[in-house]
């Protein structure tokens, strides 16, 4: 299979993932703030659904999500250099991104921190280095045997 | 600071030997993913990786990584028997 469709879609699904996760966290503020009506329901629905789908997807199918997690003994030093780089990475993105959460809510005066968030912060803490992998990796599945 | 990029002959001796990138990748102990890095020249192996390999092949480390580009093994041979003769 060509290695750079493979980098290209690895990518979509990446986003697409992130992009159900946030519907998710505005769904349910939504449906919490104002009213659950059946529309609010039904999207909230389609985006677990969407969510897990493309998490399967994205990262376990692509086992990016296993080499990101595995013990360095049973990597070899490619990957060990591979992961560390994308440690050091994620770790900037998150800091960044709840820096920037944190000062919007204090300046807006908006106390949305729920169990939503959190938790979506905890995936994103859990799944940023897989990202920064499968964003620059073509796959840890070798298609060019 | 910025490696040098380093150039190599595993991917010819592995052809020339008939091996498989899975078999080498067994006998040196890594991923077969890598070997397709290392014959790609996109990734420099350490030193320890680069003496596994020299060993397997049987052949002094020097014949298989340069930093400069390799030629082909055949005209080194014989550039080589020139300058003993």
């Amino acid at each position: 299979m060509n290695q750079t469709i493979q980098k290209t879609k690895n990518r979509g699904w990446m986003l697409l993932n992130y992009l159900s996760l946030i519907a998710i966290v505005v769904l349910f503020n939504l449906g919490k703030y104002h009213q659950w009506s059946t529309g609010i329901s039904i999207a909230g629905i389609a985006s677990v659904v969407i969510f897990i789908g493309t998490f399967w997807r994205a990262f376990l199918r692509t086992r990016f999500w296993k080499m990101v997690h595995m013990s360095s003994q049973k990597l070899d030093e490619r990957e060990i250099s591979l992961v560390l780089n994308a440690l050091k990475y994620s770790y900037s993105i998150f800091t960044i991104l709840c820096i920037v959460i944190i000062y919007a809510f204090a300046i807006t005066g908006i106390q949305l921190v729920d169990v939503v968030l959190a938790g979506g912060l905890l995936y994103l803490a859990h799944t940023l280095p897989a990202v920064v992998v499968g964003w620059n990796e073509k796959s840890v599945i070798d298609f060019d045997q | 600071m910025e490696s040098r990029k380093l150039y190599n002959r595993i991917a010819v001796l592995r052809k020339e030997r008939e091996v498989s990138r899975k078999e080498l990748a067994k006998k040196i102990g890594v991923n077969y993913q890598t070997i397709g890095y290392l014959e790609r020249e996109e990734y420099n192996p350490s030193l320890d990786l680069a003496f596994k390999i020299s060993e397997y092949f049987d052949l002094p480390v020097e014949l298989i990584f340069s930093p400069e580009p390799l030629k082909p093994l055949s005209q080194e041979l014989k550039e080589l028997h020139h300058r003993k003769n």
